[in-house]
């Protein structure tokens, strides 16, 4: 910021106005604008209305503030959803790489005078995601953080805490005092949630022999009469469907069900003929795609020598109902050869599909929509590669 | 020229009054709405949290004075103080006693609809102005939502004109006054009309269950999203101001103005009554959730508008026949 | 009260320059910061109006690289890991987690341990779904209006409920109370009297509850009808728990193959028909009370016993897992959350996916707004539960 011609600036580094001089000569001003000032400082410490930044846990423990136990209300902190008119952003939660751009914008749109809470590591180290690529290391970063809560998430009397603190800090800042200092045990007294808690008294001697002892002697449980199910709830074709027939199934196609190594390993063109068939088997539902990459070298047995580098995509189909069962398969691409989609089956597989192929890079041929899911559009790279350094230089900030 | 110091020196007063009963309705507000909640509210902020509304107008008045770039700055202006001004110069018609009145105009009741419904002229042109498509829908809904129910509003205020003869709001008192407040006889006339007036005064003043033009959980804030510090207080101030004014024109049209019933008349008991209105209207605000705007709009044509020329109709009769 | 008929299913890929050009289309980028998106979420509703005609949602705002993260770190870091994903119930998290590693490990757990998993993640279900009921009567009537009574009534019992975990684990969430082969505390003396006294104030409150959404006619007229999924499309997304439950399919992992203690204690699914948000509330407001009925059954007839196996190892960071693949899914208040684990014989896991119900949940918004009002969207996003945790790990 430059100097503007008309101002000249002190010593110490303080903007100087021509006029203060002027101002300075008429009696009882200065104390005039000192109360002024008390007054006017006392009315932004007591009304600082938050725009919760809520990202993650610590956004639920935010709310929880927010609410009857806590109730950050007695000081006068309502939220506003609106950046516009708030005075405080309480960043609760991991900002990503994807998501600080907007974080950033938010901050700006919010007007002077403005302060930021971070609150929990996430939001001020960026806690154990710290060192991974999507994940921003802290908010100071990029946001001039005035409070630090910390905790895992803080409980809603630490954020009170921390609001005091801010309060503090923003009377100190008023009358040109730096803040630094241990946190006034006083203010504990105050931040004590205005409920108290679960009484103890319940917790006596007698009661917890009187426990123990029940829980000795307990051998069979009040059990509730078992429940017929209204089979007209389910569909006939969600139903049907048995063990012996998968087995049929997979026999079928030439493949054995493997053992606790992985599922059967199905030919890459076939594998949506046997989603189908499965499908009308009364697998509906579509459980899950998990797609992984091996280097070569490396396979199902652990170190397999000959093996070279590939993918292997798992398909998890389950049927609905009593006794629901899971249908497994697996197909294995070498690296860049297309799978054929399954969205024209399953349209889950659509979401499913596009994250596989974000974070693995796994092509599938056939997909209405292969877009990244997960990270942002123009990001390189797929992060769940095993040969894909987790701490690789991301974003500016690094 | 006396009329005109008259009403300029009560003028000055009741706005003063009603500024003053607005920022403390908000403390009261808030009080009331974390007591319902199992809160206690704002504490810490003078004694029970009395000064909480003045902090927070303190501190509206610090903050910076954004105009987002794209927008029409003229109109984004505007909008805040043409608001407050609709607002409170509905005020200047309502009779709080014989004598505290600003200016007791001949076609009362038609001025106060008519200032009434130009409120929404400044919510939609702060939706227009403020080149944001939340607050832009925001506004959309404003009009649709204000059109709409100004025709239940207009023929809810006809039942007491029509039964008092008269549209001066000082004489529709004083024949209450005389004879019976209307809710009270004719009570199948007065009981419905004054629900109608009151439900469709909440949807003008956008309170829940009506407010969709905020909707905070759609629209963040709706028409007031890029306004900051005191243009946002000026419209919260507003709605605030239309609230109290609209329930002190209910307790005129409906409950008897000053009439004590068998108990003196005065001034206490039209703020009374006022304040007792408006606490009402709070604990709905806190107790029930949010129509959609097609749900809105199907309340008033489907069932207000049809219902209200009912009672417009019968309230001829009525005063022919009977009364 | 609107009917929908589901004729046809929605293409969520629709062009929108086929659209009729003498309409003025507009795009609302709804989100990724907004007070109804639960988090980081965002959605490009195009607008007709207030109608909805395309959606198309974006996630991994919160993409935290969990998956990435546990390819690094031994077994038994990982549990406080994925607390971390559904931060709403931490505890069925680590349950799945764990339960995965011991299949392939072959371990049992303890009796005791298992009757108290149930017993946790029931008591996490009862406060998952009030925080649900909180911030959808939010996402209905407004942050300054009843909707934020109902979900300041639905936080104040949520606490009773964080307290007892907290007198467990000492922690309000993110517990790490399980592990490899059991639990790592036991259930304190006196506890299952305090269990009863805040279960006793649950049910007490539940007709509140229901009084101000059920029971209110504006909540009926706001949620009947709207968003209706049906059955067949909400399995092919893979959609799974109280969704899929409001959308007539009797379908619920603790019965149909039961984990923990639920072979012993019968659970009773609560479904409903409607398929629109209107029976996603009642399904849910019906699993908190079978889930009172539960805990209260089962909180006074915890076997006694060890808490874990005792296996397998002295020092736990070097836990390794036999090479071999394991699917383990549980119920979690939002459904079917699996893990799956690849181990190459390493003493980190070479790939765990978690399988996230609220993924799938959100998928189906493409198919079931289009037609909707902004405001609907709103509810039916609400009525989703997301939780962008777990949604984007």
């Amino acid at each position: 910021m430059g100097v503007k011609g008309h101002r000249t600036v002190d010593d110490t580094g303080n903007f100087e106005h021509p006029l203060y001089k002027v101002l300075f000569q008429i009696p009882g001003l200065t104390l005039a604008a000192t109360a002024l000032d008390h007054v006017l400082t006392w009315g932004m410490t007591n009304a600082l209305w938050t725009f919760p930044m809520a990202t993650s846990c610590c956004g639920i423990e935010f709310m929880a503030s927010a609410a009857s136990r806590v109730d950050i209300d007695r000081m006068g902190t309502i939220v506003r959803a609106s950046p516009r008119q708030a005075d405080v952003m309480v960043v609760a939660g991991t900002i990503t790489v994807k998501m600080a751009p907007r974080v950033k914008k938010l901050w700006d749109q919010m007007p002077e005078p403005k302060w930021c809470i971070a609150m929990g590591s996430c939001a001020i180290s960026g806690d154990f995601y710290r060192n991974l690529y999507s994940v921003v290391p802290g908010v100071d970063t990029f946001l001039p953080v005035d409070v630090y809560v910390p905790g895992c998430p803080p409980n809603p009397e630490a954020l009170m805490h921390g609001f005091l603190r801010l309060q503090e800090k923003v009377r100190a800042m008023r009358q040109g005092a730096k803040v630094v200092g241990d946190p006034n045990p006083e203010l504990l007294r105050v931040t004590k949630p205005s409920n108290p808690r679960l009484v103890d008294a319940d917790r006596t001697a007698a009661l917890d022999e009187a426990q123990v002892s029940s829980a000795e002697t307990a051998t069979d449980l009040e059990v509730a009469p078992p429940v017929s199910v209204p089979l007209e709830a389910v569909p006939a074709p969600f139903a049907a469907s048995n063990a012996t027939e998968l087995d049929g199934v997979l026999a079928d196609f030439g493949i054995l069900p493997a053992g606790k190594q992985g599922p059967p390993l199905v030919p890459v063109e076939r594998h949506l003929e046997l989603a189908r068939r499965l499908k009308g088997l009364g697998y509906r539902q579509l459980v899950s795609i998990v797609a992984t990459h091996w280097l070569a070298g490396k396979g199902r047995g652990g170190n397999e020598a000959g093996e070279v580098e590939h993918h292997e995509v798992v398909y998890l189909l389950r049927t609905v109902g009593p006794g629901t069962r899971v249908a497994t398969w697996a197909v294995r691409p070498l690296a860049g050869q297309p799978v054929p989609s399954l969205s024209e089956v399953y349209a889950g597989a659509d979401w499913q599909e596009r994250e596989q192929f974000d974070l693995l890079g796994v092509v599938f041929s056939g997909h209405p929509d292969l877009r990244r899911l997960m990270m942002a559009e123009n990001y390189t790279g797929h992060p769940l590669r095993r040969d894909f350094a987790a701490d690789t230089a991301a974003a500016p900030w690094r | 020229m006396s009329g005109f110091v008259h009403g300029l020196s009560y003028g000055a007063v009741i706005v003063t009054v009603l500024m003053t009963v607005t920022a403390f309705s908000l403390w009261f507000e808030r009080k009331l709405a974390a007591r319902m909640q199992s809160r206690l509210g704002p504490t810490l902020v003078g004694p029970a949290g009395i000064l909480q509304p003045i902090a927070d107008v303190l501190k509206l008045l610090q903050k910076e004075d954004i105009v987002p770039l794209k927008a029409d700055a003229v109109l984004f202006n505007l909008a805040p103080p043409v608001a407050v001004v609709c607002a409170i110069g509905v005020a200047a018609a309502v009779p709080f006693s014989p004598t505290v009145v600003a200016a007791d105009l001949d076609v009362g009741v038609l001025y106060v609809l008519a200032i009434g419904a130009v409120t929404v002229l400044p919510v939609f042109t702060a939706g227009w102005a403020s080149n944001n498509k939340l607050a832009l829908l925001g506004g959309m809904r404003a009009v649709a939502q204000s059109v709409s129910y100004e025709v239940p509003l207009v023929l809810a205020a006809l039942v007491p004109v029509i039964l008092a003869g008269s549209m001066r709001i000082g004489a529709i008192v004083q024949f209450q006054s005389d004879h019976h407040w209307f809710v009270a006889w004719p009570f199948f006339l007065g009981i419905p009309a004054f629900v109608i007036f009151v439900l469709a005064m909440l949807a003008e003043a956008n309170r829940i269950p009506f407010d969709i033009p905020e909707a905070e959980s759609e629209l963040v804030a709706g028409v007031t999203t890029e306004y900051t510090g005191m243009k946002f207080a000026l419209f919260y101030m507003a709605e605030y101001v239309h609230t109290l004014v609209a329930s002190a024109v209910a307790s005129a049209l409906f409950l008897g103005g000053w009439d004590g019933g068998p108990f003196r008349p005065g001034l206490h008991w039209m703020v009374l009554k006022t304040l007792f209105l408006f606490a009402g209207l709070y604990w709905i605000r806190w107790t029930l959730l949010r129509f959609r705007s097609d749900q809105l709009m199907r309340l008033c044509w489907r069932y207000l508008v049809p219902s209200s020329i009912a009672l417009v109709a019968t309230a001829g009769v009525w005063v022919v026949f009977v009364g | 009260m609107r009917t929908v008929q589901v004729t046809r299913r929605v293409d969520p890929h629709v062009n929108i320059d086929r659209y009729d050009p003498e309409a003025e289309l507009m795009l609302l980028h709804f989100g990724p910061q907004h007070p109804s998106t639960h988090g980081v979420f965002r959605m490009d509703l195009t607008l007709d109006g207030e109608i909805v005609v395309k959606a198309v949602p974006h996630v991994g705002f919160l993409h935290r690289a969990v998956e990435k993260l546990c390819e690094s770190l031994a077994y038994v870091q990982i549990t406080p890991i994925v607390d971390k994903n559904d931060y709403v119930a931490p505890m069925t998290n680590e349950q799945a987690l764990n339960m995965a590693f011991e299949k392939l490990l072959n371990l049992e757990v303890p009796r005791r341990a298992r009757w108290m998993r149930s017993l946790f993640a029931e008591l996490q279900r009862i406060a998952s779904h009030l925080l649900w009921l909180g911030t959808f009567a939010l996402d209905l009537g407004g942050a300054l209006g009843g909707g934020s009574t109902v979900f300041i009534y639905c936080f104040r019992e949520r606490e009773l409920i964080l307290d007892l975990f907290e007198e467990v684990t000492g922690a309000r969430f993110h517990y790490n109370t399980h592990t490899i082969g059991g639990n790592r505390h036991d259930l304190p003396a006196g506890w299952s009297a305090k269990v009863h006294s805040a279960l006793n104030v649950i049910a007490g409150r539940i007709h509140e509850y229901e009084e101000m959404t059920l029971h209110n006619k504006i909540f009926v007229a706001r949620t009947k009808g709207v968003g209706v999924l049906d059955a067949d499309l909400a399995l092919e997304l893979g959609v799974s728990g109280p969704i899929l439950r409001a959308s007539g399919v009797d379908h619920d992992l603790r019965r149909d193959a039961p984990f923990h203690a639920y072979d012993e204690v019968p659970v009773r699914p609560v479904t409903a028909t409607g398929g629109d948000c209107f029976a996603r509330a009642q399904v849910r407001l019906g699993e908190i009370r079978e889930s009172i009925r539960l805990v209260r059954a089962m909180v006074d007839n915890v076997p006694v016993g060890s808490i874990n196996s005792g296996k397998p190892i002295k020092v736990p960071v070097q836990t390794k897992i036999p090479p071999g693949q394991a699917y383990v899914a549980i119920e979690t208040p939002r459904g079917e959350l699996g893990t799956y684990l690849i181990s190459d014989g390493s003493q980190f896991p070479y790939r765990l996916k978690i399988r996230p119900p609220s993924l799938h949940a959100l998928s189906a918004l493409p198919y079931i707004l289009p037609g909707a009002t902004v405001s609907d969207a709103v509810a039916i996003l609400g009525s989703l539960d997301p939780i962008m945790g777990e949604v984007d790990r």
